[in-house]
């Protein structure tokens, strides 16, 4: 443990290695978070055998010394949204280092995207993606969506039926939208049928042909191909119009949008939620806390960058540019968008319009990266980076604790609690701090920082904007169905 | 025969002009990190530059053995001419790369080919992309002085520099405080234009970007961002796709070329169409001050943005811009190449002397 | 740090006098002279020996300015003084005698530029060169035909001069380190 602990308790790991189960741990005197029950506060954990053996609440005057800006306990959490590049890209990612890095960042389940090299479009792959998890040897849960066309390529339907036979737990063609408005439609009745979702990374293909950065103000001034909201919009308008539709023929229809980044979009999320459509959606960290004036060279956070009035600030006239422009670890797609656009997705969080934050961690190898901006792929390897985030947000007083606890478990748990056929297996379980059940859990120090560099990052993808920046919350412990996922090296006195 | 420099005479009168201003650049990759005492030291350097070109041998030995190398993704033969010969007027080594001709058509990557050149002895490099962005890309990497040439929609500075200083040659005082400049054009895809918002507005002129609303788009948000006068040390400007009103008692009006590919892009109707509502006609550019000059970055599509007559009137500085260009492009090559060792390593955003050192104080000297 | 003083006003006068005198004597004559100011402080020291040739031969000396700022063979120097005061030549250098005026010789580079710019300019016939003070310290085989003063320094030593019409004031002063930004004689070389 650094010596920075604000904790007085102690922690004493059992010294297994990654993977083994746990055989004894405590923490006494620590701030506990369960979303489950709503409740959070000081409290002391027993794991024995790989099981949460007891979860203590301290009241009155036990209690005293602890509060929620050091140690944290929180179930593990689950990303929605990730890409292990594995098979196929390997460079980048496999299924073993990204694991490495969820576990680093608090994860203890992945659900991957399908956009492998093959695609995940029936079984064989995803058993490939299983087998290369277990020989990882990392207990974190790998999850995974298959495609929703044969080879993403938007004609045909993929193996659905295959898929969900071998356990897929939903089906996106992510990395591209569906590509036309009538396999959409198929997609989400023959998916409805098979009580799973379609996942849709909403994009409007031609808006968005030879864009660079987000159509505005920034990439006006860079010079850069704008890449409009109405993309977004349009593409998010046509989905819900279809499913719609489906839904009629299909009540089972699911639909569930990916990384919104802008206010119109979200905006047509909750109005179609209110009428009771199917659909949930999602925010990635990147599009909370980073906005595209940082391709400009500033480094300030998205609310920094709000002015008092709600409308954006320009960086050039707050003199806010303190790095190189064109950073290429900022081209993302979607593109980071306008502070008035990252408010509008913590507001979506706020008011469970957009359920969870997903990470869309996308290791990029440095042949990607290191070129011209419009040539660089998109993608911010993310995942390790993605609580220090929203810790950012809380230390700023914009999110309760406890809110972005639960948009990193719970929100995606209940998303697939809305999906039939996954509803009732272990992906979907409550994620809270239940004595008797596996340990499922992270152990972070909110006081203490952590600097992200490419040394520190596990991922092979050092695609990351934080890099050279501080963040809080340093990732002590995570441990995944009852076995060690990660440990901090300072941490574990045997 | 005689040699005079304008400034030579000044001091030869007995008055001794004031430089303050230090150059601490190590790069010039845009005209916004640029404040104005520092263009004013760009144009008394140009004016010893022009001095130096009216000389019966144009030449000097300030850059002598140093290697100024020309790295062209896009073809160019006009800049690249020019820049080349203010190298070689300073007494440069010089040379070209054009990537046609290179292993970049192998895929070679843009780091790579920097990396190799550095070896090879690049000291200053020359580069136009078609990427906008790329020489910052570049200028993390070299461990010499990158001088943009043009990248993307993004910037031109030495273009936006020679603008400046023939405006100044020809309106009174060289001042342009109050002046109206009308830049009529393909203003989304125009990296001269850019580089004119942040020179201009430096300036004190009354800037007026005007094209077809096709060709406008996004640029609207720019200047009502600046219409509070909000970033220090430059104006506000106007966008319209009014030409009539953006030419009217202008004092300058500058063509952007209209390329073909724009009617493919489905941004234009045809260049017919473009040339009867926006080019540059005897009819229109009457509508300008009497005494207003008019310009054009080069080459030109004369018949599309700017007609035969105005062309080639009395009115067109187009041959003096191509003359100053060369000046422009000695006097930032000497300035560079002089900073080197007095230059520190953190200055405005746009200038930090390698990645790995990451982000510095923030200071814009705006 | 105080200035030690080397030449008083009245000194520096008698030392433009008697140069003025030996310029003449050695063309024997004003036919076919000229006197080129090295910028900064030469110019006026130039225009001075001119006047008092003028004064005593009744003959009025074309006088030029000279600019070497891109002719020196240091560019570090041209972050501190980028530019540069100007170059005026209104006469033929071609087989003319020229005569380099320079307030302070210290290494002799800054002669070498000098030369190699008026070479550039034309063909004179003759160079020659006068210094107020000779500091010593060669770098290049250059050597005066007319000195002010010969002043021994050391190398940590700096020779100001300071002249009306730049200063304001005349002296020549010796002292240690030149602090940045000071317009003294920096381009000393």
């Amino acid at each position: 443990m650094s010596s920075q602990s604000v904790t007085s308790g102690r922690a004493k790991a059992a010294g297994p290695s990654v993977g083994e189960v746990l055989e004894r741990f405590e923490l006494q005197k620590a701030w506990l978070v369960d979303p489950v029950s709503g409740r959070e506060g000081t409290g002391e954990i027993v794991v024995t055998d790989g099981i949460l053996e007891s979860v203590v609440w301290l009241e009155g005057e036990e209690a005293k010394g602890v509060d929620d800006k050091g140690v944290i306990v929180a179930p593990g959490f689950f990303d929605l949204h990730a890409h292990f590049r594995e098979p196929g890209f390997e460079d980048a990612e496999t299924v073993a280092t990204g694991s490495a890095a969820a576990a680093h960042g608090g994860y203890t389940t992945v659900a991957l995207m399908p956009n492998t090299s093959p695609t995940l479009d029936e079984p064989g792959v995803l058993e490939r993606i299983r087998s290369a998890a277990r020989a990882g040897g990392s207990p974190v849960e790998v999850l995974a969506f298959g495609a929703v066309s044969a080879g993403r390529a938007g004609e045909q339907l993929s193996a659905m039926g295959e898929l969900a036979d071998a356990g897929v737990i939903g089906y996106s063609d992510d990395g591209a939208p569906v590509r036309s408005p009538k396999l959409l439609r198929s997609a989400l009745l023959y998916a409805g049928m098979l009580g799973l979702p379609v996942v849709d990374h909403a994009e409007d293909l031609e808006l968005t042909a030879a864009a660079e950065a987000n159509e505005g103000y920034v990439a006006s001034v860079l010079g850069l191909a704008g890449w409009p909201a109405a993309a977004e919009v349009n593409a998010v308008s046509r989905d819900l119009a279809v499913l719609a539709d489906a839904r009629r023929d299909e009540p089972h229809a699911r639909l569930h949008l990916t990384h919104l980044s802008t206010a119109a979009s979200l905006d047509l999320v909750r109005r179609a939620k209110a009428v009771g459509l199917p659909v949930t959606c999602d925010v990635t960290p990147h599009h909370l806390a980073l906005t595209d004036e940082w391709i400009a060279g500033a480094r300030r956070w998205s609310w920094e960058a709000l002015s008092a009035e709600g409308s954006s600030r320009d960086p050039w006239a707050d003199g806010a540019l303190t790095a190189w422009p064109y950073n290429t670890s900022l081209r993302v797609n979607p593109p980071l968008r306008t502070p008035v656009d990252a408010a509008a997705c913590l507001a979506a969080l706020l008011d469970g319009t957009a359920s969870a934050v997903v990470t869309d961690h996308a290791p990029h190898t440095v042949v990607d990266k290191k070129v011209e901006f419009g040539a660089a792929s998109n993608g911010i390897s993310g995942i390790e980076t993605a609580l220090g985030l929203l810790l950012a947000l809380v230390d700023a007083g914009r999110l309760p604790l406890a809110r972005a606890i639960a948009a990193l478990t719970t929100g995606p748990a209940s998303i697939l609690a809305a999906w039939p056929a996954v509803a009732a297996t272990p992906a979907a379980r409550k994620r809270g701090l239940t004595e008797g059940a596996a340990a499922d859990l992270v152990v972070f120090d909110r006081a203490d920082r952590w600097a992200v560099t490419e040394e520190s990052l596990r991922s092979r993808g050092k695609n990351s904007p934080l890099i050279g920046r501080e963040l809080s919350g340093r990732v002590l412990l995570t441990i995944a169905g009852g076995r060690l996922a990660y440990e901090d090296p300072e941490v574990g006195d045997g | 025969m005689s040699v005079k420099t304008e400034a030579g005479a000044a001091h030869a009168a007995g008055s001794a002009p004031t430089q303050e201003v230090v150059w601490h650049h190590r790069h010039l990759l845009d005209v916004d990190v640029l404040t104005w005492p520092e263009i004013e030291l760009i144009m008394r350097t140009t004016d010893e530059m022009k001095g130096i070109l009216a000389r019966p041998i144009r030449k000097v030995p300030a850059l002598n053995g140093r290697r100024v190398t020309t790295l062209f993704y896009e073809a160019s033969t006009r800049t690249r001419v020019s820049f080349e010969t203010a190298a070689r007027n300073l007494s440069a080594d010089v040379v070209s790369v054009s990537t046609a001709t290179s292993s970049v058509t192998k895929g070679e990557s843009l780091v790579d080919t920097i990396r190799t050149l550095e070896a090879l002895g690049a000291e200053i490099l020359v580069m136009r992309h078609s990427v906008s962005g790329a020489p910052y890309l570049a200028a993390e990497i070299f461990g010499g002085h990158v001088l943009n040439g043009g990248d993307g929609w993004h910037a031109h500075p030495t273009q936006a520099l020679l603008d400046l200083y023939t405006m100044r040659q020809h309106l009174p005082g060289g001042d342009l405080r109050g002046r109206k400049v009308a830049i009529v054009g393909d203003i989304l895809h125009s990296r001269v234009a850019r580089s004119n918002v942040w020179s201009l507005t430096a300036a004190g002129a009354d800037l007026w970007l005007c094209g077809p609303a096709t060709l406008l788009r996004g640029m609207d948000r720019w200047a009502t961002a600046w219409s509070g006068g909000s970033v220090p040390g430059h104006g506000r400007f106007h966008v319209t796709s009014d030409v009539d009103a953006a030419v009217r008692d202008a004092d300058v009006v500058m063509a952007l070329r209209i390329q073909r590919e724009r009617m493919q892009g489905g941004l234009l109707p045809s260049l017919r169409e473009y040339a009867a509502r926006f080019g540059l006609n005897t009819e229109r550019v009457s509508l300008a001050k009497p005494e207003a000059i008019v310009m054009h970055p080069g080459p030109m599509n004369e018949g599309v943005e700017i007609s035969p007559d105005v062309a080639t009137s009395g009115r067109a500085v187009i041959t003096e811009q191509v003359a100053n260009g060369v000046a422009v492009r000695m006097a930032l090559l000497y300035l560079l190449a002089g900073a080197h060792e007095a230059a520190g390593e953190h200055e405005v955003g746009h200038e930090v002397g390698h990645a790995h050192e990451g982000p510095h104080a923030p200071e814009a000297t705006r | 740090m105080t200035d030690r003083q080397i030449m008083t006003g009245d000194e520096i006068r008698r030392a433009i006098v008697r140069i003025s005198h030996e310029i003449v004597e050695k063309q024997a004559g004003t036919q076919g002279l000229a006197l080129v100011g090295i910028q900064r402080r030469g110019v006026p020291l130039a225009r001075r020996i001119a006047d008092a040739i003028e004064e005593h031969e009744g003959v009025r000396l074309p006088v030029g300015a000279l600019d070497i700022t891109f002719y020196r063979d240091d560019l570090s120097l041209v972050a501190q003084q980028p530019i540069v005061k100007g170059t005026d030549l209104p006469f033929d250098l071609n087989g003319t005698t020229v005569v380099l005026v320079d307030d302070v010789l210290y290494t002799g580079r800054t002669i070498r530029a000098a030369m190699d710019a008026l070479i550039d300019f034309g063909r004179p016939r003759a160079i020659r060169l006068a210094v107020l003070i000779d500091r010593g310290h060669r770098e290049l085989p250059i050597r005066a035909d007319h000195v002010g003063k010969n002043v021994p320094t050391s190398r940590e030593e700096i020779v100001k001069v300071h002249v009306e019409e730049v200063d304001g004031r005349e002296e020549v002063s010796i002292g240690r380190q030149l602090r940045a930004g000071e317009a003294a004689s920096a381009d000393q070389a």
